[in-house]
């Protein structure tokens, strides 16, 4: 029985949407089980951050007063936050790569290891001292510090340097939205709201206008062929797709043919698996000889190795210590899908002579070896706008996570349409935005009070 | 305890679906977001619902009229957006085919357009359950519970969570039934899926009279033993002269098997009740 086409449409899309609903999920948890029956929590005295440098929310003031005093917030941080992705794409044009990585794994070893960098009291300690002391975890203090210093180690390198399993830093680009969407939970109710919003539309100028930061990183990496340097949440294909063809669905629903984008979403190509692959299809040995291709390559690939994503980092690797085959064989499983792939396409590619079929298969091995980007800061407000919304209500929760979702899902639809880079706020945030005050204002009120008289539909 | 009696609450509401939805639904990521759109649909739906019944609230709570008024609407504006639903379903199905042939795969099994709809349904299901029961059973967390008068033999929550249980088995099983339906024309299916909710909602207002959810609770599960039980037999049919057809049938939806299992899940509420 041949697997039907619901197996395989739409895989893009769930690669994403898990990750996020993940996120989401955790930080809702947290905070129900931070925000009630814990004396630090409480936030007593509000802290100053850049978030609200201007106007410290007082539960006092008018309506009018808060409104001012966000939107002042929201200003400043989103210019604060304008001038430091102006400063990275100015040394990004410069060259200063290496700057730009160490500084990116300062700032995630600070925020995993959670010291000084946020104020001791909002950070990635102060979660685990609340957690500790929320459920009385027997622990000391030594093994305490010991666990989190490894697992800040280990998260700073997977996230940074290839030849890590992407499932690790998939696992760790999760938790650091994390930490930091609950971190932004703390900030006052107004502020939040209105804070989202204008990042929303900052994300919308940055990204589609014509010399906004992100629109000029985005171009200036795809034009270096370079990865991204951002924390960039990648859903790269790990497992090896039988016959539901990832290019196909990709093609069909999300044909995501953009170049990049860093906090947004992006498809990335992974151009310099290709080469070795276009000599030798529709060998009889088409697997020993792509083994051995691959070893060939590989001093030509080592050069550029240590920028390269992950996947080819893995080929490498498991290949000369040989201890761990699997991954490598999803590698070449790929590989072999790629090629069923261009013979069940022949209908749709008009009957390609032999001369271009090599121009073919490239062409379609680039599309094969794409996943979609989702940036770090996305994740981080989607759940921020949850956590929000935990503080209120249950209820609240479900419609803005339904809401995020399908505004996710409409990017994805649009990521296909549009064929580039594509701020992924705007539309979910929003929908969430929308959502939230309905379900707060019209629905709560009606569903309680049928509920409570047990009337149902 | 409490924290286990939260979840315990949740599970017999939603148990089931996550079952079902861990069986069938999570290994197609097609399905998770037919699943995904009908939850949203049915959101949106209860939104614009409450939006037009606002000016009325809150209800007077000693007359049961209004009570049916309002969810005679309701439930005649849900099926109104089912038939919606089903348009665009149809226009879907139509694209996905396209999509198979483009691909060399086989178009759409029967058990796929089953399955889709089931995705569907448990969508609707899972949206009632989640804004009518889950997302009030935040206090049943904590260290006390609640009655409520008119049927003070049992916990809100409880009480709450076994509704639920049958809306979710309604709410699934009769969008199989509506697309069987519309897709074969057949008249008496078309009407059963809204008469079967209109009772079930109808049921619903028994619990309005004191001690009314002793008798109200089983009526209603009848109804949900009815629906799964014509869903099955349905589906039974239609594979089997699916069979004729294609030589071999994935044996996936196998709904007989999924009925027995419903009707387990029934009997003990019924005898708790």
């Amino acid at each position: 029985m041949e697997s039907s086409i619901l197996e395989s449409i739409g895989q893009e899309i769930i690669g994403v949407m898990s990750p996020v609903s993940l996120c989401m999920l955790l930080v809702v948890l947290l905070v129900y089980s931070l925000s009630d029956s814990n004396p630090f929590s409480s936030s007593s005295a509000p802290i100053r951050t850049a978030a609200n440098l201007v106007y410290l929310e007082n539960p006092s003031d008018t309506t009018a007063q808060k409104l001012e005093g966000a939107l002042l917030n929201a200003l400043v941080f989103v210019i604060l936050i304008a001038i430091v992705t102006f400063v990275l794409v100015l040394l990004y044009y410069y060259n200063f790569t290496n700057f730009l990585k160490n500084y990116m794994r300062f700032s995630a070893f600070f925020v995993l290891g959670g010291f000084v960098v946020l104020g001791v009291r909002y950070n990635g300690w102060f979660y685990l001292l609340s957690i500790i002391q929320h459920f009385s975890i027997p622990i000391d203090s030594i093994t305490c510090f010991l666990l989190l210093f490894n697992y800040t180690i280990v998260g700073v390198l997977s996230m940074f340097s290839g030849g890590m399993p992407i499932v690790l830093r998939q696992g760790y680009m999760v938790s650091l939205g994390i930490i930091v969407a609950t971190w932004f939970t703390k900030l006052p109710e107004w502020t939040t709201w209105v804070l989202l919003v204008a990042l929303a539309l900052y994300d919308l100028v940055a990204v589609l206008a014509p010399g906004g930061p992100l629109k000029l990183l985005v171009e200036l990496a795809s034009s270096r062929d370079e990865e991204l340097p951002a924390l960039v949440y990648e859903a790269r294909p790990t497992v090896s797709r039988n016959e539901g063809n990832p290019r196909s669905t990709l093609g069909f629903l999300v044909a995501g043919v953009s170049d990049s984008g860093s906090v947004e979403m992006q498809a990335v190509s992974n151009n310099n698996v290709r080469r070795d692959g276009a000599e030798n299809r529709r060998s009889p040995e088409y697997t020993a000889i792509q083994v051995r291709n691959l070893e060939n390559v590989e001093g030509e690939r080592n050069r550029d190795e240590g920028e390269r994503s992950p996947l080819v980092g893995h080929s490498r690797e498991r290949y000369s210590s040989d201890s761990n085959s699997s991954e490598y064989s999803t590698v070449i499983h790929n590989r072999e899908s790629e090629t069923s792939v261009d013979e069940e396409m022949s209908p749709l590619v008009d009957l390609l002579g032999m001369d271009n079929e090599r121009e073919h298969e490239r062409r379609d091995s680039v599309v094969a070896s794409r996943g979609i980007k989702l940036g770090l800061g996305d994740f981080v407000f989607y759940s921020v706008l949850v956590g929000r919304a935990a503080m209120y209500d249950l209820m609240t929760v479900y419609a803005c996570y339904l809401a995020i979702i399908s505004g996710l899902g409409c990017t994805l639809i649009l990521l296909s349409v549009c064929h580039r880079a594509l701020p992924a706020l705007p539309i979910s945030i929003t929908l969430g935005v929308i959502f939230y005050f309905l379900t707060r204002l019209l629905m709560e009120p009606f569903v309680v009070g049928m509920a409570t008289n047990l009337m149902m539909f | 305890m409490t924290v286990a009696a939260g979840i315990g609450y949740a599970l017999v509401a939603l148990g089931p679906s996550l079952s079902l939805f861990i069986a069938v639904i999570s290994k197609k990521p097609f399905l998770i977001l037919t699943l995904l759109s009908s939850t949203l649909v049915w959101l949106i739906s209860l939104i614009i619902l409450s939006g037009i019944w606002r000016a009325f609230l809150p209800l007077n709570s000693t007359t049961w009229w209004p009570f049916a008024i309002l969810i005679f609407t309701s439930i005649a504006f849900q099926e109104g957006l089912r038939l919606l639903f089903w348009k665009v379903y149809k226009r879907l199905e139509d694209i996905l085919d396209a999509f198979a042939d483009r691909v060399s795969k086989p178009r759409l099994y029967l058990t796929d357009k089953m399955q889709i709809a089931l995705a569907g349904g448990l969508g609707h299901g899972v949206a009632h359950a989640v804004f009518f029961c889950l997302s009030l059973l935040t206090p049943a967390f904590g260290p006390a519970t609640y009655f409520v008068d008119r049927c003070s033999q049992i916990p809100f929550f409880l009480v709450s969570a076994i509704i639920a249980l049958a809306f979710v088995t309604v709410h699934t099983f009769s969008m199989v039934i509506a697309f069987n339906g519309y897709a074969e024309g057949n008249k008496v299916d078309q009407l059963f899926v809204p008469s079967v909710h209109l009772a079930a909602g109808m049921m619903t207002l028994i619990n309005f009279a004191y001690g009314g959810c002793i008798i109200g609770i089983p009526l209603l599960f009848l109804m949900a033993i009815l629906t799964v039980m014509h869903c099955g037999r349905m589906v039974w049919r239609r594979l089997g002269e699916n069979q004729r057809q294609f030589a071999t049938t994935k044996t996936i939806l196998s709904n007989p098997r999924l009925a027995a299992y419903y009707m387990r899940m029934f009997v003990m509420p019924i005898v708790v009740v």
